[in-house]
Order: C-alpha cells, then structure tokens, then sequence
C-alpha cells in the first residue's frame, strides 16, 4: 500500500511538473480551530535544482488522458505507464505534508479520466475531503477541467482558494493544429464562469460577511511559449485581455520543453526559450506594477521584445522625449518609468523628497540599478555627458556591460 | 566583532529589555558606547573600560514609551526587529539613533529616509523580517510519538520569536515547538498560549535536525521519503540552475531541510 502511493507520487509529480504556477498568494482563511491557514502573501517552503519555488504540493490526479495534445507529457498516444490517486490518498499526502510544514497548501491538476465531468468530480471529491474530513483551511488550488459542468465548476469554486484554466496555446488556428480535440471556447466558456462567480461574490460579500467565498484568491492561466509562431505582441495583447476583462490574477508563460518525441506540428528545440520566458515575465510586470500598456510595450511594427535588453529599458529608449526625469519633482508614474527603478525606490523616493533632494548616493543606498538609470535621470551629481547620449550610443553600453558580467539570463522573477 | 582598545563598551544580558537598560544608562551617564555587547553573543570582549548594566524592567519601559512618545508604535516594533539582527554595529547603531531620536524635537525625523542611519536601520530590519518570512516556508516538522510537531531551527538572525503567530494560527489544533539549535532556546504551544522555553537535554541531530528513531511516530520517516521522492519528481533537468536555487535558498539553510541533507 505504501509502495503504491510512493510509485504513484513520482509518477504523478513529475508529470505536473510543466505547470509552472507555484503562487499561494492572494486569499486569506483562518483555521477557526482546524487546520490551517491561507495568506495573502504566499510562502516559498523549498526550491528545486532548476531555482523554482516549492509551495504548494503541485501534482496531478492522473496522468490517464482522452486527449492528444502534441505538447503533452500525458497525451494518449505517449506509451507511459499511467496511475490514478484515490481521494483518500491525496487528501492523506496534503494533511501530512502541511503538518510538517513541507508545503504551503495543495495545487490539484489532472489528466482527463473517462470524461470532462468524471474528472472534475474526482477533483472536487479529493477538496471537499480536504475540507471537511479533515478541516483543512490551507490553500488549495485546482484546475478547473475544460468542458465540465458549470455545476461542478462551481462548487470547484467553492472549495479552492484559486481556480485555474490553461490556455496553453495562445491563439485557436495554433491551439486546434496542437490540439485537435480543443478549442478556445472549450477554455474561455469555464474561465468566463469563473470570473463571473468571483465578481458575483464580491458583490455579494459586501453585502453580507456570511456569504460562503468562491475562488477567493481568484484565477489565473498558463500560456506556452515556442511551441507555436505566435509572436511576443500577441502574447502580451492576450495576456493583457485576461487581465481586464477576465480579471485573471496572473498569467504564467512556460518556455516550451519537447517532452515527446519528435512531432512535424512543433519546432526542434534543444534548450527551453528560457530568455525569451524571461523578457515576457518582465513585461507582464510592466503591466501589473508599473503602468504599462500593451501596446506601449510592443507594436504591429515591433513585435518581439528585445532579448539583449529589457523591455523597460527597450521603451525608454525608443521614447527619449520622455527624459530625464527630475526625481526632486516628476510624479510617481513617472519616476516608475525610470529604468533601473523599482517600485520600492520610486515610493521611498515620491514619500521621503520633502526631507532634501534626492541625491546619487540615497538612490545607491535604496539599490537603484545606477549602470541603467544615469541616462534617465537629472541628478546633479552626474556628469553632464550621460543625459546627453542618443539611445543608439546607451544601448550599446548597456548591452557590452550585461555580456561582461554574464547577466545574459537572469531568472529572478519568481 | 571588533577586538582592540575601547574607551567605553556596555555589556548586557542579550535581552531587548537589556539593550533598552543600555541606552537609558549611557544617556544618563553621558557617556558614548563605542560597542554595546551581547554576553549571549559567544564574541570575545575588548579591551578597555567595560560596564556591565544589570537589565531593569522599570527603565527599560522608560526608554518604550520615550520611543513611542517621540515616534509611534510601529516604529517601536521596527527597532526591536532592527536589534533582533543580533550584531553589535547595530547595537551601535540603534543608539546612535536613539541619542538622536531623545534630543531632538519630536518631529518627523524617525522617518526620514534620506539618513543614512535611519535608511541603515530600516534596511537591517528588511534583512531580520525576510529571514524570519523565509522561515514560515523552512520550518520542517517531525512528528513524535505522542504527537507533538518539532522542529529545528538555525536562522543567521534571532528570529524565531517572530514565528510564534504565524505558526499558531495555522497549526492551532496540535502541540508544537520551533527551536533554535544556536541560540538554544524556542518557541513552544500547547493549544492554549506560545512560550518560549529552553532543553536540558540534546534532543536534535546537530547536522540533520532529525530526532531519534525511537522519539519520531511510526510514520514519520515514510511522510519524509516521500517528501524527498517529491522534491526530486518536480524538478525540470532541462532548465537547471543552480545559481537561482542557492540564491533563494542559500546553502546555510540545507542542514536541517530532508530534501536537500541527504
């Protein structure tokens, strides 16, 4: 019985394993003598080899599949020995592994069993067992099954602290060429419920505290990376839809990894697109946390961001009319634009300038990126020279100075 | 540590009751402490004139409400964090502070940013308050025969005080003790309150953490291979980095984390 479930652990873990969405931030339970508790800010309770962070026990109900999806370690045609949990055992591996404090809650996903409905049933047996058999209030994150019943999505709902769609493939021609079997309004018909319920129960929270929560750390999704042609421009323009209108809480870029052997419909890759990966995260953060839009980012002229530089830096110098900035007077959206300033340093700078002006030595100390942000701002302290330079001549030491100190790939967005 | 010739150096107890007797007796004194030492700091003394100031509840709450006076409680909060870094240039620091804080009109100086001391201060409490987050995910647990979750600890920084919330809200229903193997004492719920206590006896492996065989429960090293198992299964060989792993996870920490002391 033990071998079993250990076999299956190693089985079903590492075929989870390509979902890259670790966060177990963004919801809030108290254990009200149970149990557990989910945070606002999430908890990395260990890293792996390739520097990602453990959170949540990220594992997969089973790896059986109807489907054929070419970019799946689990699709029906690979020849893999196959294994399913039982709900006791998985709620029994969360309860144990929480308790020793291994992980920071549980992230359910799974292969599609018998059908889209079976499946998310299963899901939905392994939480409520959670919840109720053992009064777990921990975080639980679930994948919502494309093309199950909005009843069972909806008591998903009721029971995760954040549900999740994967679009994986960005646009429909590329997802149905990958995918025959799938199609967009097989994942946007569930994401839309989703992020409806969560709208529907904010409202009703207001009115009443009582009011039991759905997803309360709402929804986000994944998109595959360099597996299809589509450009970094309409990645950025999806992923900036998903925010707006589906109100999605993040969506995760995964660099394409060939888990199959070799298929006409993908590219030959030997190494995972990690750079380009990377560049994508940076900008998805331009438009979370730094007023980015889009279409400030990239352009039907430029469509891929720039894998030397990064895409603030890339805006700044394709916008020089915008510096310098004065850090003793511009706004804080301003001071966010500045490359090499964070959003901590912009706050300290906008909250703390009424004491003195602001000098090269106090933007040293907050750890300002100097090498980048000389160009942009006005300081006087700097040498005349560097507000003078055209972006041509930046660029080209900016660029000289990330290839002598090996900065080339640098992964650190997590 | 600085070893050499002092003019003047205080010693106390270790305590943040102890460091506030420390600066309400310098300032009195009039003197100026070139080191403020820890005789819990296991760090060799200095040469010169050394004052030992016995800790003292009544002025130590003196110096508390003076801080919250001229500042407010939250930066009260802050310089205890700030101290908790156990290092005596910040014991230095925080007096110097403090001289400052106590001299001048109370206004928005506590604030200030654009200090360098001030700046200091905050940045050394950043450092203490991360540590201690990292801790709420590094924290592993054992489970005893009589049902007790223990753990051991080895932070850079005093930090296991500022577990105690965190980890009683989540494992409430439970007995529980978090403890430190450096500065040997931790933390310890018994379903009503935490309280800090010390152990006479060894309990932990000092290069594992783990507790003896006969003290864990029966299915204690099953959850742990299975952990380990686990750690393997979800890493991605293809995308490597070992730079990233060590940076969020440095090795310091590897000792008493099973997934990574085998």
């Amino acid at each position: 019985m033990k071998e079993k479930v250990l076999q299956k652990l190693n089985l079903l873990a590492d075929a989870a394993k390509y979902d890259v969405s670790c966060s177990s931030s963004g919801s809030s339970r108290s254990s009200s003598g149970g149990l557990g508790t989910a945070k606002s800010a999430g908890v990395c309770h260990s890293f792996t080899e390739d520097g990602r962070c453990i959170s949540l026990l990220k594992i997969l109900y089973t790896n059986h599949c109807i489907y054929d999806c070419a970019y799946c370690v689990n699709r029906r045609s690979n020849d893999k020995p196959r294994a399913s949990f039982t709900p006791d055992e998985l709620a029994d591996l969360t309860v144990n592994f929480y308790r020793r404090n291994y992980i920071e809650g549980l992230f359910l996903s799974s292969g599609v069993l018998r059908n889209p409905d079976y499946t998310m049933e299963q899901l939905n047996a392994v939480a409520r067992k959670l919840r109720y058999g053992h009064s777990y209030n921990g975080y639980i994150h679930m994948k919502s099954i494309p093309g199950a019943d909005p009843l069972l999505v909806h008591e998903a709902g009721l029971l995760a602290d954040r549900l999740s769609v994967n679009i994986e493939i960005p646009t429909e021609k590329q997802l149905q060429i990958l995918a025959p079997e799938k199609n967009f309004s097989s994942v946007f018909t569930p994401m839309n419920q989703i992020s409806q319920g969560v709208a529907e129960n904010k409202a009703e929270r207001r009115k009443s505290g009582k009011a039991p929560r759905f997803a309360p750390a709402g929804q986000s999704t994944q998109l595959i990376v360099g597996a299809s042609p589509e450009t970094d421009y309409t990645i950025l323009k999806l992923a900036s839809g998903l925010y707006h209108h589906q109100k999605l809480k993040r969506v995760y870029y995964s660099g394409f990894v060939p888990v199959n052997q070799h298929d006409n419909r993908l590219p030959a890759l030997h190494n995972p697109p990690l750079v380009r990966e990377n560049r994508l995260y940076q900008a998805d953060w331009l438009m979370r946390f730094y007023h980015f839009s889009y279409d400030e980012i990239l352009d039907e002229q430029h469509t891929q961001l720039d894998e030397q530089i990064d895409p603030k830096l890339a805006w700044a110098l394709r916008n020089p009319h915008f510096f310098p900035v004065d850090l003793d007077k511009a706004s804080y959206e301003e001071i966010l634009r500045v490359p090499g300033i964070g959003v901590r340093s912009a706050k300290i700078i906008t909250a703390n300038r009424r004491f003195g002006r602001i000098t090269f030595s106090h933007l040293k100390r907050m750890g300002v990126a100097l090498k980048r942000a000389k160009y942009f701002i006005l300081c006087r302290e700097l040498p005349a020279v560097t507000a003078k330079l055209y972006p041509e001549q930046i660029r080209r030491r900016l660029v000289n100075n990330n290839i002598q100190s090996g900065a080339g790939v640098q992964l650190s967005l997590f | 540590m600085q070893i050499g010739y002092h003019e003047c150096v205080y010693t106390f107890d270790g305590s943040f009751e102890g460091f506030l007797t420390v600066v309400f007796r310098a300032y009195d004194d009039k003197r100026e402490p070139e080191a403020i030492i820890s005789l819990d700091a296991r760090a060799q003394l200095p040469m010169g004139e050394i004052v030992h100031v016995e800790t003292s509840m009544h002025l130590a709450a003196r110096v508390r409400n003076g801080i919250v006076e001229r500042s407010d409680q939250n930066n009260l909060r802050l310089l205890h964090v700030t101290f908790l870094a156990e290092s005596t240039e910040t014991n230095v620091l925080l007096w110097r502070y403090l001289k400052k804080l106590f001299k001048e009109a109370p206004g928005s100086y506590f604030r200030n940013m654009l200090d360098a001391e001030v700046y200091e201060l905050i940045r050394t409490a950043r450092r203490v308050k991360r540590e201690a987050h990292r801790f709420q995910g590094f924290v592993r647990f054992q489970r005893t025969r009589d049902n007790m979750y223990v753990a051991a600890i080895d932070p850079d920084h005093d930090v296991v005080k500022l577990l105690s919330s965190h980890f009683r809200a989540r494992f409430s229903d439970r007995h529980w003790l978090i403890y430190d193997t450096r500065r040997k004492y931790g933390i310890y719920y018994d379903m009503k309150s935490v309280q800090e206590v010390t152990m006479a006896a060894q309990v932990f492996d000092l290069n594992t953490g783990y507790i003896k065989k006969q003290a864990r429960s029966m299915d204690e090293d099953y959850y742990r291979t299975l952990w380990q198992h686990y750690y393997d299964a979800i890493n991605i060989v293809e995308r490597k980095n070992h730079r990233q792993m060590r940076s969020s996870m440095p090795g310091r920490y590897w000792k008493y984390l099973p997934e990574r002391n085998t």
